[in-house]
């Protein structure tokens, strides 16, 4: 069996997933029972020449294929060309990602795992390969497709982005081109004003009135 | 009783890194789960009553100069579940606090009152014939002079609201300035990080101290885990202390033989839940409300900055009224990190070319009147927010979408973009129904968020349809009350912060 029908079957495995369900829960649950029930073929799936290359050491909360996935997404995401935007290859978008999904619980976790590994692979059968591999207009196609799909794709679309975007417009060398102005209280001297007053008698503390 | 002492800032707060015994037991005359709106408001009225009051809050306590005014940061530390709690959709983000203070401290200070016809379907619907505008006024007036609750002055709006009030005025809607809940606004934008130099009225630097100036006792770290109760009634809580790392460093048990429960309106219903109290009527956790809201942002041709100045400022109550649509609209702020949220223009170079021109964006909040349609669950391990907008609150909301793109045309607007994961871009009054009529109800369309979860323990004169009598009391179980946004029996249209401090202003005073 080639990669493309091995995808097509994954595929119906998956719907059949979602129609027992009803239709019944859309979001992360339900990407990622389907995607489970999926797991094992996605091992047959196309392989990218990125898996040859492992995940640098400091992304040790994330698998090789997330990281492939989020460098790339980073690259289809955050294009500067023609912009005074900062390079997101200067940025640590990718830590920063890892930094976030450390919050999640490990079943939310292991969910949205499932879930973006079924974005990436998924492209094997509407192009041919996984999105890591695709060119970049053809990516950035893919994902605008993907936001006035179905369900399950809006929701995948949705998470790379929103996952993509705050990582990069996070860091603090992303915001003089656009003249965010990030923290201001201490550079502009405003001063704490402290607890405010009691309703009625009120005696502060001697040693406590400095602020 | 010696003369109140209270601390010029900050707070005395036991945390986790504090403790040194693995099981703590302690009493007091009453026990407040959650150090919030509801449970700061209610631990001061009665310590100063004279009661021994502990509060007992989940998250941690992060004092005002510790604050970063980055937002991203902020979800990680000061909201609940790090600022990722969802419906189990993922389409609704449903922020709270979840720290010292509660969502208090990353709020918006706006401040309504709650609409007189909101109180009235409360009196004819749930048999709450007390909860009149005569009986909670002297409450909201004595909660807003506490909190120095104000119109908006004039430098308080900022660019982006006084060009949505050029707007409205040409429309003829009718438009005021928002009341804020805030001593000599900073002007920093960053009200949804916490208020660093402590101008926010929150409960960090309003009624906390001075609960503890009564000598009440504040634990950080502390989640509880179960309400007890001997022979029917209250008579105190578990808890766990858990160190920043996750690590439990004790369990931790309070006899008290009365409970307020104030953990908002998520995790009240499911420390009932856990604890199987107070549910003949089964509706726990039921009735969840949320004020579903979207962030509606517009290019304008000139700069606008709208993470300048105060982070709101006007709003429009034309629509307020159920009869007139159900919805208001507020001027809102915002910074860059929430701008990526806002709007889907397209992928690549489109988007990146909206981020370039983030100062020229301005934003409106919409607010709608939903239907009670939510339930909150809890199954042995996780809590599941069940919340899907009704199919009779999506016109609401599209009304609400439609006034937002008139009036930002009408403020002067180029492009509207519509907050949906599609591209909808709206540029002049003739595409208007075009990208709104073709809105879908449908999970995942819409990119929602909630600031106030409500109703999921609600008061009603009914046992077996309402969980909670009018003066906070739970109906089943003696001693237990609720003093927090779940008792709300309806959305209230209006944020929802006076209406919390008012009840549990009221609900703690009774209950001496
Ligand atoms: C970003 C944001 C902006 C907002 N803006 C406005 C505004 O401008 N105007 C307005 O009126 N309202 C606003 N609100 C809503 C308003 O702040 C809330 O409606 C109000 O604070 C609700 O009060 P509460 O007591 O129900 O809960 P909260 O104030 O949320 O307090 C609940 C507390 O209980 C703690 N807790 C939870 N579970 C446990 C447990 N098991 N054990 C111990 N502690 C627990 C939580 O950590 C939290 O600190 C906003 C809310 C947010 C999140």
């Amino acid at each position: 069996m080639n990669s493309q029908s091995q995808a097509r079957q994954i595929q119906r495995v998956w719907q059949q997933g979602l129609a027992r369900r009803q239709f019944l829960k859309w979001g992360l649950g339900s990407v990622a029972t389907v995607a489970a029930v999926a797991a094992g073929g996605f091992a047959l799936l196309r392989r990218s020449p990125r898996d040859a290359v492992s995940r640098p050491g400091w992304a040790a909360d994330l698998s090789d294929d997330e990281f492939h996935l989020f460098d790339r997404a980073r690259e289809v995401l955050l294009p500067v060309a023609g912009t005074a935007l900062v390079d997101s290859a200067a940025i640590p978008v990718v830590q920063n990602i890892q930094r976030t999904l450390n919050y999640l619980d490990p079943v939310t976790r292991k969910e949205l795992g499932a879930g973006l590994g079924l974005l990436d692979n998924i492209a094997v059968f509407t192009h041919g390969c996984r999105f890591v591999d695709l060119e970049l207009p053809e990516a950035r196609q893919m994902l605008d497709r993907w936001g006035e799909g179905g369900v399950l794709q809006r929701t995948l679309a949705t998470v790379l982005k929103q996952l993509v975007y705050s990582a990069y417009w996070q860091d603090p060398q992303t915001w003089q081109p656009v003249e965010f102005d990030g923290p201001v209280s201490d550079k502009w001297g405003l001063s704490y004003l402290g607890n405010a007053p009691l309703p009625g008698p009120l005696e502060v503390s001697a040693q406590e009135t400095t602020v | 009783m010696s003369s109140p002492i209270m601390k010029a800032s900050g707070l005395e707060v036991h945390q986790a890194t504090d403790v040194t015994d693995s099981q703590i037991t302690l009493e007091a005359d009453v026990v407040v789960v959650g150090s919030g709106a509801g449970g700061a408001v209610a631990a001061y009225e009665l310590a100063r009553q004279g009661k021994r009051v502990i509060i007992l809050e989940a998250g941690p306590y992060v004092p005002s100069k510790a604050f970063t005014e980055d937002f991203t940061d902020s979800l990680q530390t000061l909201y609940q579940d790090h600022g990722g709690q969802a419906n189990s959709s993922g389409d609704l983000l449903v922020l709270q606090g979840a720290c010292v203070g509660g969502s208090t401290v990353v709020n918006g200070c706006v401040c309504f009152r709650t609409p007189d016809f909101i109180l009235q379907d409360w009196q004819r619907d749930f048999g709450l014939s007390e909860l009149t505008e005569a009986e909670l006024g002297p409450y909201f007036d004595e909660v807003e002079r506490n909190l120095s609750v104000h119109d908006n002055g004039e430098h308080e709006i900022a660019r982006h609201g006084q060009v949505i009030r050029e707007g409205a005025r040409k429309l003829g809607w009718s438009t005021k300035p928002l009341r804020r809940n805030i001593r000599q606004c900073g002007l920093t934008g960053h009200c949804l990080s916490g208020c660093k130099t402590e101008r926010k009225q929150s409960m960090l630097v309003t009624y906390l101290p001075w609960a503890q100036a009564y000598g009440a006792e504040i634990y950080a770290d502390t989640r509880v885990e179960k309400v007890l109760t001997e022979g029917g009634r209250a008579s105190g809580v578990e808890a766990v202390v858990t160190g920043q790392d996750g690590i439990v460093v004790a369990s931790l048990t309070v006899r008290a033989p009365r409970v307020v429960l104030a953990a908002g309106a998520v995790q009240t219903p499911v420390l009932l839940l856990k604890s199987g109290l107070a549910n003949r009527s089964g509706q726990v956790g039921k009735n969840f409300a949320c004020h579903p809201s979207l962030l509606v942002a517009a290019r304008y041709p000139q700069p606008i900055y709208p993470w300048r100045g105060a982070l709101l400022g006007v709003h429009i109550d034309e629509f307020m009224h159920p009869d007139k649509g159900g919805f208001i609209l507020e001027d809102g702020g915002f910074g860059i990190v929430e701008m990526t949220m806002l709007a889907e223009p397209g992928t690549g170079e489109p988007f990146m070319e909206y981020m370039a021109n983030a100062r020229d964006l301005a934003g409106l909040v919409t607010l709608i009147h939903d239907h009670n349609v939510g339930t909150i669950s809890w199954d042995g391990e996780r809590k599941q927010i069940d919340y899907q907008l009704s199919e009779a609150d999506f016109p609401s909301m599209k009304r609400a979408i439609k006034a937002a793109a008139r009036l930002h045309l009408a403020s002067g607007a180029t492009e509207v973009y519509v907050p949906a994961s599609d591209r909808r871009i709206i540029r002049s009054e003739d595409d208007i129904d075009d990208q709104v009529d073709s809105l879908e109800n449908a999970p995942q369309h819409l990119r929602m968020v909630s600031y106030h979860p409500q109703g999921t323990c609600r008061m009603g004169a009914d046992p077996l349809q309402s969980v909670v009598k009018a003066n906070g009391e739970t109906h089943d179980v003696a001693g237990l009350y609720v003093a927090d946004a779940s008792l709300l029996p309806t959305s209230i249209i209006v944020n929802p912060q006076i209406t919390v401090y008012a009840l549990a202003t009221r609900i703690a005073r009774q209950m001496a």
